[in-house]
Parts: C-alpha cells; sequence; structure tokens
C-alpha cells in the first residue's frame, strides 16, 4: 500500500454518491491480492469494474478466493496489495463500518441477523438512526417505505427467529439499503430461497438497477442463475480472474469449464432403476424439533433396495428432524419405523449402525467428524463396534488405517495423509471422507442430508455419483436437499415437505420443477 | 418489625447495584463470577479509604475505582486474551479473597465514622438503586447503546459487520459492572455493615450474581429477586421473629445460599431452557475472535 494520502471515507459519504449516470464505474478494483499465512494466494491480482445499474456476478469454485474477494471489498480482510475505487476516489477499509460508509451494503449467506431481536433493532443495528433514544415509530415508517420502494415486505416488530430464510435475506437487503448502500454485495443470494421467492428478489433487483445501484452476486454453482440475472461476469479460479464475459454471451457450459478449469458432464450417468424388497418404511411418523415444538407431522413413506428417495423442501420444513428420527438422533413422538421387516422405532444409534443403516450428517463439522481426531479415529467412529476391527475391546489401529488408506484412494480425497486432523481438510475432502466411511459399510439405508451443499462443482459431482453407485449396489437412499436439480436428477421418487408434512409423493419421471418448486412453497395443496 | 424490613431493603439495594453492573455485563456477553472478589476489594479498600482519611466519598470513590480496575482486568483476560470466562473470574474471587484478608487484617474492627445519613429511615441509596434500575432498563431497551450491547452479547460477527466495535463496548460494560460491583461492595463496607473483618461479605457476590439468572437478564425482575432475597436474609439472621422455635439459627443462615443454588439448578434445567432460554444472551461466555 502506498503512503499517499488517503480520504477519511466518514467526510466524505455525504457527496460522493450524487448524480450517477446509469452505465458508469462506480466500483473499480485494481490488482487485489492477499496472501494468508503459509503463502498461500487466495487473491492474485484481481481486477474488476462494477458500472451503475449493471448486476455483475462473481463467480468461482469454493477456494477459488471469492470469499476473500468479497471480506476485502466488505473492509473484513485487508489487501496486502492493490487499490479499490469508489466513484474514482481511491478508498481503504479498515472495517466494515469503513465500507458501509462509503455505500458498500453485504448480505451473507449465513445470515448476519440476530434472531432474538426485531426486525427493526436488527436493522437499526450501527446505523447512526440508532444513537441514542431510539424513536421506535419514525424508524419503522422509514424501514417499511425503502422496503416497499424496492417491492419487499418486512414486519419491523416480528422477531427474526420467527422468519423464514428468504424473509430472512429480505430483512438483510433492507438493512444495506437503508444504510445507504449503492453497491450490494450477494452471497449466494438464492441459495436458500424457493423459487417463488427467487423470482420475487429478481424482480426487487431489477428496481434497485433501475436506480442506478450496482448488484454483485456471489456464485459458487448455480448458473442458471447467473445467466439469468446478470449482465457481465467475472470468473474465478485459483485466486485469478479467469475471465470476464458478457452474460449474453454465455452457456452454462463456458461458465462450468472456465470455471472448473475442465470439461464439466452435467448430465449424470443414472441406470433405470430397479426396485426391490421395500427396506425402510415409515408410518404416521412425528417428532419435535429442538425448540420442543412438533416439526415432523404424520410422515408416511416406503424406500425399496435401488431407490433413491428425494426430500425437496426448504431449510426448517421437517427434513431434518426426519433424518434424525429415522436414525434415532432424536425421539419419535408417533409413528413407526420398520426397518427390512422389524420395527426399530425404540432401538439405538448404534443398533441402527449394526443393522445397516448409514448417516452422513448435514452438519459435517459438529456432528459429521472431531475437527480434532485425526482421519483414521474420524473413520473409526463408524467401525469401533465392528467385530472385523475391534478384537474385544480392542482398536485394530492397523486396519483401520489402512481402511482410511482405502477410502482417500478411492474417493480421491486431497490430503497429506491419514493422520492428519481432520479439522485441515477441505468442505469438499472432508464429506468425501464422512461419504467414505458410511458407504464403504456398504449399508442397506442411507440417509444423506444435504451431502452436496456448500460444496464446489467438481465435488459436487463426486458425491452425488457416490449415491448413485449406492443405488446400483441396491442400497435404499434417502436425499435431503435444498437444491431441486439435485433432487431432479437423482431420485427416483420426490416428496416435497412443507412444514412438518409430505406434500405428495411423486414419480421422478413425473415431476415437474415448478410444481415441486410451489409444493416447498405451501402453494400446492395435494390433490 | 418495621427495623427488619429496612434492613431487608438495604440489602437488597446492595444485591441491586451488583447485580446491575453484571447484568450489563453479562448483557454484552461477558460472564464474571468473580463479583464476589470485586465486591470485597471495594468493600476493604473503601473501609480503609474512608478509616484512614475520615472521609465517606472518599471511601466510595476508592470502592468505585478499584472496582473498574478489576473489571478491566477481567476484560483483559475475557475480550483480549480470549480466555475462559469462568476461569478468570474466579481467580478474581480468590484473589479478591486472598488480598483483601491480607489488606485488611490491621484494620480489623468498626470504621469508627459517624454514620451516614438516612431518609425515612432507610439509606438514600435505596432510591438511588431503584433509578439506577429504570436507567438501566430504559438504556438497554429505548436506546441505540443498550440496542448494541444486547447485539454484541447475543451475536458479535453480525454486530461487527454491521459496523460496531465489539471489544470497545464489552470492555464499557464490564468496567461498569465492575463499578457497580465496587461500589456495591462499599456500601456494604462502609453502610450496611460498617465493621471490618476477613471475608465479611459472606457470599453476597454470589447471590448477586445469581439474582442476574434469575432475573432473566431483566432489571425489574432482578430488583424483585434481590427483595426477595433480601427478606430471605434477614429471615434467616432472625428466624424467631417468625418462627420461634423452628430448626436451629445454623439451618436458617443456610436458606439463602441454598436458595441460590436452587435457583441456579432451576434456570439450567431442560424444562426451563425450553421455555425461557430464549432470554439468555447467546453469545454469553464465549470469547469473540475476528475472522
Amino acid at each position: 500500500m502506498s503512503k499517499t494520502k488517503e480520504q477519511e471515507p466518514i467526510e466524505l459519504h455525504g457527496d460522493i454518491w450524487k448524480h450517477i449516470q446509469p452505465g458508469e464505474v462506480i466500483l473499480d478494483a485494481r490488482g487485489i491480492t492477499k496472501r494468508y499465512p503459509g503463502g498461500v494466494l487466495a487473491n492474485d491480482h484481481i481486477d474488476f469494474k462494477i458500472r451503475a445499474g449493471e448486476i455483475h456476478a462473481i463467480l468461482g469454485e469454493n477456494g477459488a478466493g471469492k470469499t476473500t474477494l468479497m471480506s476485502i471489498l466488505f473492509g473484513l480482510l485487508q489487501p496486502d496489495e492493490g487499490e479499490i475505487y469508489v466513484r474514482g476516489l481511491k478508498v481503504r477499509f479498515r472495517s466494515p463500518e469503513d465500507a458501509i460508509k462509503m455505500g458498500i451494503g453485504m448480505v451473507h449467506q449465513h445470515r448476519k441477523l440476530v434472531p432474538a431481536h426485531t426486525v427493526l433493532e436488527n436493522i437499526l443495528l450501527g446505523h447512526p438512526r440508532s444513537r441514542g433514544v431510539i424513536n421506535v415509530k419514525e424508524a419503522e415508517e422509514e424501514v417499511v417505505a425503502i422496503a416497499e420502494r424496492y417491492g419487499f415486505k418486512v414486519d419491523p416488530r416480528a422477531r427474526v427467529w420467527q422468519l423464514t430464510e428468504g424473509e430472512k435475506q429480505v430483512v438483510e437487503i433492507v438493512k444495506a439499503l437503508y444504510r445507504g448502500a449503492k453497491i450490494l454485495i450477494l452471497d449466494e443470494p438464492t441459495s436458500a430461497l424457493t423459487p417463488v421467492e427467487t423470482e420475487r428478489l429478481l424482480e426487487s433487483i431489477e428496481t434497485m438497477t433501475n436506480e442506478a445501484l450496482g448488484v454483485v452476486p456471489f456464485i459458487t454453482h448455480k448458473l442458471p442463475m447467473v445467466l439469468t440475472i446478470s449482465d457481465h461476469v467475472t470468473i474465478l479460479r485459483r485466486g485469478k480472474v479467469v475471465d470476464h464475459i458478457e452474460t449474453a454471451k454465455a452457456t452454462e457450459q463456458i461458465l462450468a469449464q472456465k470455471m472448473v478449469g475442465r470439461p464439466v458432464i452435467f448430465d449424470l450417468q443414472k441406470p433405470p432403476s430397479q426396485p426391490g424388497e421395500p427396506v425402510i418404511q415409515v408410518e404416521n411418523l412425528s417428532a419435535k424439533n429442538n425448540k420442543g415444538v412438533i416439526a415432523l407431522k404424520n410422515v408416511s413413506f416406503t424406500v425399496r433396495e435401488g431407490e433413491i428417495l428425494g426430500i425437496a423442501g426448504v431449510a426448517g420444513n421437517g427434513q431434518h428432524e426426519l433424518a434424525e428420527t429415522i436414525f434415532g438422533m432424536r425421539p419419535a413422538e408417533t409413528g413407526k419405523i420398520i426397518f427390512n421387516g422389524q420395527d426399530i422405532t425404540q432401538l439405538s444409534i448404534l443398533d441402527r449402525w449394526k443393522l445397516g443403516m448409514g448417516y452422513t450428517p448435514a452438519e459435517r463439522t459438529e456432528v459429521g467428524s472431531i475437527g480434532d481426531f485425526s482421519l483414521v479415529e474420524n473413520v473409526a467412529m463408524n467401525y469401533y463396534f465392528d467385530k472385523r476391527y475391534n478384537h474385544s475391546g480392542f482398536l485394530d489401529y492397523g486396519r483401520l488405517r489402512g481402511l482410511t488408506e482405502q477410502i482417500i484412494e478411492e474417493y480421491d480425497v486431497a490430503t497429506p495423509g491419514p493422520d492428519v486432523k481432520i479439522q485441515t481438510l477441505s468442505g469438499g475432502n472432508l464429506q468425501k471422507i464422512i461419504m467414505g466411511r458410511v458407504l464403504s459399510r456398504q449399508p442397506k439405508l442411507v440417509i444423506a442430508n444435504l451431502p452436496a451443499q456448500g460444496l464446489d462443482v467438481g465435488a459436487t459431482e463426486f458425491v452425488q455419483r457416490k449415491l448413485l453407485e449406492a443405488r446400483s449396489n441396491r442400497a435404499a437412499v434417502i436425499l435431503i436437499s435444498e437444491d431441486l436439480d439435485e433432487i431432479l436428477s437423482l431420485s427416483d421418487w420426490i416428496a416435497p415437505m412443507y412444514e412438518g408434512h409430505i406434500v405428495d409423493i411423486i414419480p421422478a419421471a413425473e415431476a415437474k420443477k415448478d410444481i415441486i418448486g410451489a409444493m416447498i412453497a405451501g402453494l400446492h395443496q395435494e390433490n | 418489625m418495621l427495623a427488619f424490613l429496612i434492613r431487608s431493603l438495604e440489602a437488597a439495594m446492595i444485591f441491586t447495584f451488583a447485580g446491575l453492573g453484571e447484568l450489563v455485563d453479562q448483557r454484552s456477553g461477558i460472564l464474571n463470577v468473580g463479583l464476589e472478589g470485586i465486591m470485597l476489594f471495594g468493600a476493604t479498600l473503601g473501609f480503609i479509604a474512608a478509616k484512614t482519611t475520615g472521609n465517606y466519598l472518599i471511601g466510595f470513590l476508592v470502592g468505585i475505582g478499584i472496582g473498574a480496575l478489576l473489571g478491566l482486568m477481567h476484560g483483559f483476560f475475557s475480550i483480549t486474551l480470549g480466555v475462559d470466562q469462568v476461569v478468570s473470574g474466579m481467580g478474581i474471587w480468590i484473589f479478591g479473597f486472598g488480598m483483601t484478608t491480607y489488606i485488611g487484617n490491621p484494620y480489623t474492627g468498626p470504621l469508627g465514622l459517624e454514620r451516614l445519613p438516612t431518609v425515612f429511615g432507610i439509606s438514600p441509596f435505596f432510591f438511588l438503586a431503584i433509578i439506577m434500575v429504570v436507567i438501566v432498563w430504559f438504556v438497554l431497551t429505548k436506546t441505540g447503546w443498550g440496542l448494541n450491547i444486547r447485539s454484541v452479547g447475543e451475536q458479535p460477527s453480525v454486530a461487527e459487520v454491521s459496523g460496531l466495535k465489539v471489544a470497545r463496548i464489552r470492555y464499557l460494560c464490564v468496567i461498569f459492572g465492575g463499578m457497580m460491583a465496587g461500589f456495591a461492595g462499599a456500601v456494604y463496607g462502609l453502610y450496611y455493615n460498617p465493621v471490618w473483618n476477613y471475608n465479611f461479605l459472606m457470599g453476597w457476590g454470589f447471590i448477586s450474581l445469581a439474582l442476574v439468572f434469575f432475573s432473566m437478564w431483566n432489571p425489574y425482575l432482578l430488583f424483585g429477586g434481590a427483595v426477595l432475597f433480601g427478606l430471605l436474609w434477614q429471615l434467616s439472621l432472625n428466624p424467631q421473629m417468625f418462627f420461634p422455635g423452628l430448626a436451629s439459627r445454623y439451618v436458617w443462615r443456610m436458606v439463602p445460599f441454598v436458595m441460590t443454588i436452587l435457583v441456579l439448578i432451576l434456570i439450567s434445567s431442560k424444562w426451563f431452557r425450553s421455555r425461557w432460554g430464549a432470554a439468555t444472551p447467546e453469545a454469553l461466555g464465549k470469547p469473540y475472535h475476528k475472522k
């Protein structure tokens, strides 16, 4: 960083955004470079420009440097090299406060809201209006007015924990706009939304661009999304800008290839289904969520050998409780679970493992692994009870190590070796180990809870192929996913969930994306 | 009877001062279980200062000052160094217990100053306590500072990206908490029980700490709880007033502490948490590190 005199962002903010012309460059990042300790180049001389009234998508896999870049633009990290200009003025962000004052707003993928507070309190937090005594009525009116201007609905008095993911996102966007954001950074804006909510968000974004705001969505894998919303795309790979493209000239194939660095096969080879005997029958199952409220309501279904049942739905509609109840982590309030003809409703988790169930949890770092343990020890967690690896109470570490090496090999896990702590692995590699230790037991039932969430294109493809492989090996698979495309491409049966109910169970061949989208949004009733 | 009531309310005001500070502290996410240690320091150093200078004001100021310092120390450990807050708090308690026993020993005995004046027979500090309750409630619920404090105690990372300075807010809160505890101690040593003896505070800091949990972090409930415990405390000293001949006085002396333990068991029960758990500041006791 040069020592030239830099402005204090605080004082200039008032004037800097006057008279913006659509198409004018409002943010210019030049040569942004960030090196992490250990020499990892997260961002390597990244250049890009954002124009007023433009939607400029930044596309890249996990580890491509997106998060780092985003954090730099929002002042959470400071670049080692490079300059940022806002409307031609050189700026330096030491904290999010500075970035906010220069008109940059950010909507995080993992909601940055206080659940216990009201919507209004969340929006006011950090806003100059909240100095001293808060005039609640005036603030409420202002917030509602700004929300309406962009076609959003907010209830300022609702508590954030009561809101759906989509509503929470609206709160975050309104918060940024209320603070005067002119450049809105959206991190994976549609990953938690239903198709209907996505549609509505896109309309609001259009209103924003008409008012000459710059909108910058950062996106990992939803390529169709990029194509529909953006005007320009900047593609990152391994910390470098691979290309800037006008979206009109791009296709899904081109984007994927540039992002991954090799051609990507979108078509998963899915052999025709050959269902066998029923493996699991769930009858009238109900369960409570962590707050003690019934969140899974009278759910019934059957999955047979060699079938994948896709549970579609937006987070918080009972899918999580369903997975945990079937696996025994959560008591069933009503109903029965029958596994290979045996009623297992009251059995322990260990018994269920032994009977041939396998579970890959959505919370890979909290439930799926112990960060401080080695890969071998983490693999042992699904094998410690297995006679082949446990000789009258003594673990056979030699064999476990061999098994772990085999999983690393077969699943193409990038790791220095089986003895490193598992927390050093990236998300995709961690998931591969978890899938590997579950599938290597050749379970009769696999419950995969959000198996590809947050993984990049390459790892997603791999995990999905492994699930299809399990299906070919005659396992029954329950796939829980918030990604409708994933559900549609993998499942034999699709069960959309809404508010704890399974709305309907549809054969995949007859399933249509828009109808399932409506079902998970509660707009379509069972006929 | 009136004397009994007045003594109860005066005990309540001391619990209230200490509890209010701890309440603000915890609302910002910092748990200070060393309240007893800070109060002991405030009581002892305030007592010594007043005794040697003959000036009450100096005594109170010294109490507040040492409280602020110890609060700052707890802040340094728990905010800057990010150590386990229970460990740091326990350290402050043991430090307070040991140091005040050592420092105060030569001053064992009565203060030897004229008693502080009273209004309608009760200490004016009682009214100050009520005013403080209202102020703290108002600031926490109606102002931007309160919003900032509560947010930092719930989700510090959210506060950070909203442009707040988490560490600064938490420091201010622990220092405030320390000052209030030091002051509560000084009121105890200079007014309520102006006869120094080692550990003459007898666990009042722990009672105040329990009251904060009992209050569900609501200043009004804290005050109600403080009055309840004030009455219990007096009852434990004079059980014969109401229940002559019932149980030994040693049993009665345990009552406030048994109640404290019961309250703590109750609020940590699953039943209680599933109903009232939302009131707990989410980030309470968790150090915050910038990513």
